[in-house]
């Protein structure tokens, strides 16, 4: 590329990148997954409690049947044999939220009533809910320790009877794996490449926006008087690259600091590794460059936004079919519809995303993907560069398959 | 050293057009054909024809926006290419700016474009805006902008870079009087400045004052070339218009000319060929008549644009 070529290329790159960088919509879209990470953590830590601990204050419990009642503090720490007078007096003060009555009728009827407090919705449903849920636990066990202790059966056996048993994941080796980061495992690097596949499409629209508008304004042949149409291409191609990787970069930031938080939050253990981030984001790259060759050519073609959007949304179809499949990539990463979406150019953007979050895909696959990428990519910038200078100063008139295919061939 | 004499230097060179044998095609239909013409440092040629003939097909291939099929363009003694587009100014019939982005924004990056720094391409846009009236608009948006307002600073865009080639395609199409006059008077001062002007319009009038040269062309083939009063001349019939008395009226008392009509007080004598006013007039006073007005009569382009694209033959004496 000639020095006048390449400056113009980054004139061009630099004004479209500038411009999209500064619209409201993309600042609110690459601040919207920070924001919602900073969100979920200011939640949790709201309502962050020990579910295994207490049951944050005393846990009443009026009875009023005929079996004894006998707390034990091993299985129920929290909770106070009292009198009915008394339960109804500390609820009317505030100092509990509710108490539990069990009836004259148990354990005939297995039924215990909650009496709930005028303030009790003052903490927060979520809070409430998971209060109560602790609560009952622990007046279950008090229930049927004594329905076991009244049957004769001895408090040591007791004890070991209804005693929580605990569950540990390890490995052959013994190193102990967390329940919870088997899921998380899945879902965080999903959710990661769902993320790129995303990005890909608003950095593509990005593009079309940025061609039609050009068209729509009738800036275009000024702007081609001093850009030739391929490196005016490039330019917006590589300007509207680097938006969205700027977008990717600050949610990989976002992802980089939030999963070891997250695994400290939440007690599980969940990394994305180097190898995948640096895959998808070669994905994201091929996906981009495809996608954003296409966008243009439909860009220079449509006759104004309203169309460009709707023969644009025929290619985003393409896109989102791996997704549809996504129980299938989880299941049987290596079934024949896999890897025909991970070889189709359309599909494979979305589907070696895909595939690059579920553990045990074929290295081999991931490796066609790229070459077929690799060689459509080419092909769509080649055919794209074709139509979008064949095409572009056609204003509000829709080009004949016949330009089209002209343009294709080079007689256009 | 003047700016006249600054672009005179630079284009000393080579030509700023030189267009040989161009042909273009779109589909089966030959929107160019054979098309040749130069256009001179200092002069303003008017490029003109009637809607489809292949005007801006023709400018577009000057500025490299599509390429001839066939034939070959010299801008500046070079084939065109980005290398030139430093030394161009473009005003297409279709033309606009950035309607989200502030006037001076979208000037600065025309201006970059075309060879400009960005912060030199800002402190010409900004000048040149103030120079036009819009010194207090700068940072409006072009969706703010009155049209007039609109159309000053595309006419700041084309300027931008102080061009040596200008091309402006149907200019005064949808301006308002005070900015068709202004834009006028901003293609003269360029054409005396040195540079190459080629405009393309269907206003005759305008084009028979701006104009030095004429390039007619239907069908993407070159019917009229040459200058405003060459091309008038070609078309005169060898008529000459004369109010007086004693005129006479008899052929035969007169050797230039074949025919005589009175209308009007006036006396319209045809011409033999070979025979000049200078002749007739010579001949007038030599039998006493007393010439009051003699006038060679010439169509203006209006006229001639109209008959020669009906196929008058007398094109062919200036194509």
């Amino acid at each position: 590329m000639s020095g006048a070529f390449s400056r113009l290329v980054l004139l061009v790159a630099r004004r479209d990148y500038l411009r999209t960088v500064r619209r409201r919509g993309f600042v609110a879209g690459t601040l919207l997954l920070p924001a919602s990470v900073v969100l979920v953590f200011a939640v949790s830590s709201l309502v962050s409690f020990d579910p295994t601990g207490g049951a944050a204050g005393p846990v009443l419990v009026v009875n009023e049947s005929g079996v004894p009642l006998q707390v034990d503090p091993r299985l129920a720490p929290d909770v106070l044999l009292v009198s009915r007078d008394e339960a109804e007096s500390r609820l009317a003060d505030g100092s509990v939220a509710e108490f539990f009555v069990v009836p004259g009728a148990w354990s005939s009827q297995p039924n215990v009533r909650l009496v709930v407090g005028p303030e009790a919705g003052r903490s927060g449903p979520i809070e409430v809910v998971t209060r109560r849920q602790v609560a009952q636990a622990q007046v279950e066990l008090l229930l049927r320790s004594s329905l076991l202790r009244a049957a004769g059966l001895p408090d040591s056996a007791l004890g070991e009877l209804l005693t929580p048993i605990t569950f540990t994941s390890v490995t052959p080796d013994g190193e102990v794996v967390s329940d919870a980061s088997v899921t998380a495992g899945f879902i965080v690097p999903y959710v990661f490449t769902l993320i790129f596949v995303l990005s890909i499409f608003i950095t593509s629209g990005y593009l079309l926006q940025s061609v039609t508008e050009e068209k729509e304004n009738r800036v275009v042949e000024i702007v081609l008087s001093s850009v030739p149409a391929l490196p005016l291409m490039a330019g917006k191609v590589l300007g509207l690259g680097a938006a969205g990787l700027t977008q990717v970069a600050i949610w990989m930031t976002t992802a980089i600091v939030a999963i070891p938080l997250a695994n400290q939050q939440f007690s599980i253990d969940v990394s994305v590794s180097p190898v995948t981030l640096a895959l998808a984001m070669l994905f994201f790259c091929l996906g981009y460059l495809s996608y954003g060759a296409i966008f243009a050519a439909v860009g220079a073609l449509a006759p104004g936004a309203r169309e460009a959007q709707q023969y644009s949304s025929f290619f985003g179809f393409f896109a989102v079919i791996p997704l549809v499949f996504t129980p299938l990539f989880l299941t049987e990463p290596n079934s024949p519809i896999v890897w025909a979406l991970a070889l189709l150019p359309l599909t494979a953007p979305a589907a070696v995303l895909e595939l690059l979050a579920v553990p045990g895909s074929s290295p081999l696959l991931v490796l066609a993907s790229l070459i077929s990428q690799l060689a459509f990519m080419a092909i769509a910038i080649f055919a794209a560069g074709r139509i979008f200078r064949a095409t572009l100063l056609l204003y509000g008139t829709q080009p004949s398959v016949r330009r089209i295919v002209g343009a294709l061939t080079g007689r256009a | 050293m003047s700016s006249t004499e600054q672009k005179a230097g630079e284009g000393s060179t080579a030509l700023p057009v030189i267009v040989t044998g161009i042909w273009k095609r779109f589909g089966s239909t030959d929107v160019v054909a054979d098309l040749s013409f130069e256009v001179r440092p200092g002069e303003i040629l008017g490029f003109l024809g009637p809607n489809g003939a292949g005007k801006t097909t023709t400018m577009r291939m000057i500025l490299d926006i599509i390429r001839p099929d066939r034939g070959s363009i010299s801008v500046f003694g070079r084939p065109p290419g980005v290398e030139h587009q430093g030394r161009t100014g473009y005003l297409p019939e279709e033309r606009g700016l950035y309607r989200d982005v502030p006037a001076i924004d979208t000037l600065a990056y025309f201006g970059a474009l075309r060879g400009l720094s960005l912060a030199a391409a800002r402190r010409r846009a900004r000048d040149l805006l103030t120079q036009v009236g819009l010194g207090d608009s700068l940072a409006k948006k072009a969706g703010e902008l009155s049209r007039g307002m609109h159309q000053k600073a595309q006419l700041v865009a084309t300027i931008i870079n102080d061009p040596d080639l200008l091309i402006v395609d149907e200019p005064f199409q949808g301006l308002d009087p005070v900015n068709a006059t202004m834009l006028k008077g901003l293609l003269l001062e360029q054409r005396d400045q040195g540079a190459a002007v080629v405009m393309s319009t269907h206003d005759m009038e305008d084009a028979q004052v701006l104009c030095d040269r004429i390039l007619l062309i239907d069908k993407g083939r070159r019917l009229l070339y040459g200058t405003v009063s060459d091309i008038r001349r070609a078309f005169s019939d060898g008529a000459v218009e004369v109010v007086g008395r004693n005129l006479p009226t008899d052929t035969a008392a007169l050797r230039s000319a074949m025919h005589v009509k009175t209308y009007d007080g006036t006396v319209r004598y045809l011409l033999h060929d070979g025979a000049t006013a200078q002749d007739l007039f010579r001949e007038l006073g030599e039998g006493q008549a007393d010439v009051e007005r003699f006038a060679v009569e010439a169509p203006n382009l209006a006229e001639i644009f109209i008959r020669t694209v009906a196929g008058d033959p007398r094109a062919s004496r200036v194509a």
